[in-house]
This record gives C-alpha cells, structure tokens and sequence, in this order.
C-alpha cells in the first residue's frame, strides 16, 4: 500500500527518463527520481487546494462583474 | 484530425452573416464553403453557464451553473462566484486528454483557477489579477508576460470615455489573438479551444453606434467605423489561424449567444414591493441601493429577486429560509399567481410585454446547485432587470450599474469550416451539439457516450 511506504513508483517513457539523465549530468540532482520530486512539487506548489478565490480575490471579481451588468 | 474551437462571446447572426459581411473576408469564405447558421444559446442565453454547456455537452441545470453567482447555501445575501471548481464534468479537452491529445484552452469562462491538462490552458476573464497562477502548466505565465506583457483578461467598460474603452478592447483582443497564433504555431496540440470576450463588451458599450432603432441611436461615424474595424481585426485573426491550418483541420467559429438592443432595465425588487412580496424596514432607498446595503423586513418578506440580463426571483419558504414566510403546502398556489404577476407586467407606456418566466424544473431535466425559484425574461430579454432600488420609476432607460446598450439574444452563430471542402450550407443548430460535434470529429463520440447528437451535415465535413 502506498501510504505504508515513504516511496512509491510511477512509470515514465524511457527516452523522457534518458533525456533527464542528460539533463541532470554534472548539476546537484542526484538521480532522475530526485529531479523529477523536485520538479513536481515545484508544479504542484503553484496550484492551490482550497477555495477558488480568496476573500480579496472574490470582493475583486465581483466589483468587475457588477461593473460589466451580470450582478445587480 | 484537429479541431481549433474559435468562441467570439456574444457574435450575432445579423452581424456577423449579414451587416458586416462586406468587412469580413475569412469568415464570409468559411460560410461560402463551410456550414453555418445560428446556434440556439442555453437557458439563460448567458456567458455563465453557455460557454461550459459547449464544452461539456451538459445542460446548466446539470452542472449547477445559472449565471454568475449562486447563492451560498439558503441564505438571504451571500452570493458565490463559480470557478473551475464548479465544474463536476469533463469537458472535451478532459475526455480528449485521456485519449492522448493535448490541448491549448485559453479562456474559456470559467477556468480559473486552471485545471491540470495534457497541454496549455490560460484562464478567462474572471480571473481576479496578472499576479495570480493563470496558466497550466505555471510556467507559461511567465512566457506570456514576457512575450505580451500588455496581456489583458477583460476591460472595464462601464465609464464614460468611450473612445478609449474601444481601442482597450481593441488592444485586448488583439493581444490574445496574437498570443494564440504564436502558441498555435510554437506548441504541440492537437485540439484548440479559445474564447475572445471582446465582442461581447464591444456590443454592450457601443450598439447604440450601429443600431438605427435603439432608443440611444447616436449618429457617430468615428465609432461606428472604430466598431467596423475591431470586427476586421478580428477577421484578419481568424485569417491567419486559417493559413495555419492543413487538409486535416477544422475550425468551428461559435458564439455563447447573440446581441440585441437593450430597452431599458426593470426594477424587479421595487416591483415586488408594490406587489406586497418584499417588505422593507426602512422605505426611504437610496437611488441605485441593493439589498443587501438595505434592512429588508424578510420575516415578512414572500419574496426577492436578483438582477441582470435576466431576473432570478426567490421565494422565502418556511423551513428553507431561515426567517421563512411561506408555508411549503402554499408554495405551488404562490408560484402559480406570481408568474401570472410577473407575465402582465407592462412596459411604461402600458404596451404589453412578452415577458417569459419558468421554473427551472421546466427547462433542465435535473436541477443541481442552488437555483432560484423563477427565471424571468423581462420582455423577452429587451429589457433587463435591475436587482437595485430607490429609483422614482420602475423603467431605467439606462442600465443601473452604468451606461449599456445591448441585452443579450437567444441566437449565437457557429461555422464549421474545413479547407479544400466546399459545402457552402446554412443549417441552424443548437450549443447542446457543439461538443458532441468535437467529439464526432474525433471518432470518440460513441465511445465516450456524451448525451446529444453532432451537428447536422457533420458528415460533409468528415
């Protein structure tokens, strides 16, 4: 079971893991598996799990909105 | 195959196949050679739910999705605005993805924030600010910004200096095309889908320029030219996306809704109050004051209503509500007499209106999320409603939230064109089909086992 286990596998295309093998050649990344960690959570970093918008972001759109006639 | 989806919000038949076809050379020769007609809009004929009942093939009442708010759980004055994460259903690129394609999606209402796909997606026009991840993967946004950093989601077109709103939409449409033609030509996709939300401001700000009957028919040779020519910008874009294209391409052009004339906006909450179904604590209203600026007496309220190019109209219900007036058993009879109410309103000056009102039972076969309990069409959309208050009379000739021009019109346009086929034939369709069409230029339609049927003449195109 994966949540039993600190690591799990995912299977890439050979030739996209040789390409970052290259890639990854005389820099700090230890192995393809560290680099591809790091730059997955990189993405996911970026990509927030909660609400849409925060409160702030909210009060921004709707301000637009009621100014374009969909809210009144 | 590929298939490149080119949504102009708002384009209109009469515009787009008739008034301005001498200024529209590309898509004149895609409707030459193509198929074409008007593509019937959803209930309600509104960006929010139409361009994702294009992309899903689901109706509004299934993905939850009546305009742009819904309301948040049962209460009197707090609104939600629907996001990306409101969309429960796959959308083609989803079912496309899971068959190996990659997409470019870029703006397509609501996709914010950007869902993960195979391939590139920008988010729409709701999107709060540049300073936010609007992009999937997220590091195009910096490519973007560095190639277009003039990139615009919309404009804000309710302000009185009309020649420069017109040449920011201008500027703004202009932009995303020329970012979709470096992206098409630079990227790898197999499927392309895009809305450009200019038509739609450009048609709410400046119809009075165009339309000799609007009762704010202004004589401008500057603007209506400065309209002409966004419409040929547009054109000279959709030109170069066609010389982009192989044998193997087809481009769909298609529209969420069409345009017409606004009369004027209705003050449905006033109306209510007269009619004995809103009740307020205070009765002096500041002019253009909304609800909930306002102390509403809702113990004693039987109803309100929300505003916009259409009126949703709430019943306070005993048991849902939390101060509820009326008793569930009383529901249908009160429903019964308020539409009749609602269809005899009369315009001001006592001509009669063909005001059409529902249930949101009587148009979707499921109802999800929170729908109001009446969706009113003030005179057949002519007319919009205003939600706010205080005025001295029930008949705004202009929009209350700032100067306005067009409503919006059940008919959108769509155009299937494939190059070296010459079909040339009119057929109107509905939104329900386009992505059953999508999918049926892919041979996944069966497969996938979407609900509606492709377009008619689908089979010349093939």
């Amino acid at each position: 079971m994966a949540e039993d286990k600190k690591y799990t596998t995912v299977s890439i295309p050979t030739p996209l893991f040789e390409k970052i093998q290259q890639k990854i050649k005389d820099t700090g990344f230890t192995s393809v598996s560290d680099y591809v960690t790091f730059v997955l959570r990189e993405i996911l970093a970026h990509s927030s799990d909660n609400e849409a918008f925060s409160e702030e972001d909210e009060k921004k759109v709707k301000e637009r909105l009621k100014s374009l006639g969909y809210l009144d | 195959m590929k298939v490149m989806v080119v949504g102009l919000d708002c384009a209109a038949p009469a515009l787009m196949f008739d008034k301005l076809k001498d200024h529209l050379p590309n898509i004149t020769r895609m409707t030459e050679n193509g198929i074409y007609g008007k593509l019937r809009s959803t209930d309600p004929p509104i960006t929010i739910p139409a361009w994702m009942v294009m992309a899903t093939g689901r109706s509004p009442g299934e993905l939850g999705l009546y305009g742009f708010r819904s309301r948040v759980g049962n209460s009197y004055t707090q609104i939600k605005i629907p996001s990306s994460k409101d969309i429960k259903f796959d959308t083609v690129w989803d079912i496309l993805g899971k068959r190996n394609k990659r997409s470019i999606v870029v703006a397509v209402p609501p996709t914010y924030p950007p869902k993960p796909l195979p391939g590139l997606m920008i988010s729409d026009f709701m999107t709060p600010d540049k300073d936010k991840e609007f992009t999937y993967p997220p590091g195009l946004k910096n490519e973007i910004l560095r190639d277009f950093p003039d990139y615009q989601f919309d404009v804000k077109f309710r302000k009185p200096e009309k020649e420069k709103i017109i040449n920011e939409i201008y500027q703004m449409s202009d932009t995303r095309f020329k970012l979709v033609e470096k992206l098409l030509k630079e990227k790898p996709w197999d499927f392309f889908f895009m809305v450009e939300i200019g038509i739609d401001r450009l048609h709410h700000a400046f119809w009075r320029y165009i339309d000799e009957n609007h009762h704010l028919y202004e004589k401008n040779d500057m603007m209506r030219n400065k309209f002409i020519s966004y419409f040929e910008m547009v054109d000279y874009h959709v030109g170069k996306m066609m010389e982009m294209m192989d044998d193997d391409t087809i481009m769909m052009i298609v529209s969420d809704h069409g345009a017409k004339g606004m009369k004027g906006a209705f003050a449905i909450n006033q109306w209510l109050i007269k009619e004995g179904y809103l009740k307020l604590k205070n009765e002096k209203v500041a002019p253009g004051a909304s609800l909930d600026e306002i102390e509403v007496d809702w113990s004693n309220t039987k109803a309100w209503a929300w505003g916009g190019y259409y009126a949703r109209i709430f019943l306070n219900i005993k048991g849902r509500e939390n101060q509820g007036l009326i008793d569930p058993s009383r529901v249908k009879d009160e429903i019964a007499v308020l539409k009749e109410k609602l269809k005899n309103i009369r315009g001001p000056n006592g001509e009669e209106w063909k005001t059409i009102v529902f249930e949101p039972e009587e148009k979707y076969d499921v109802v999800n999320g929170d729908r109001s309990d009446l969706f009113v069409y003030l005179d057949d959309l002519n007319w919009r409603a205003a939600g706010t208050l205080g005025y001295e009379t029930d008949y705004l000739l202009e929009n209350d939230t700032g100067p306005d021009d067009a409503v919006h019109d059940y008919d959108g346009i769509y155009i299937i064109y494939r190059k070296n086929k010459r079909i040339g034939k009119k057929i109107d369709s509905s939104i329900y089909r386009v992505a059953p069409t999508i999918l049926e230029l892919y041979n996944v339609r069966k497969r996938y086992g979407i609900k509606g049927e492709p377009m008619e003449g689908i089979e010349y195109v093939k």
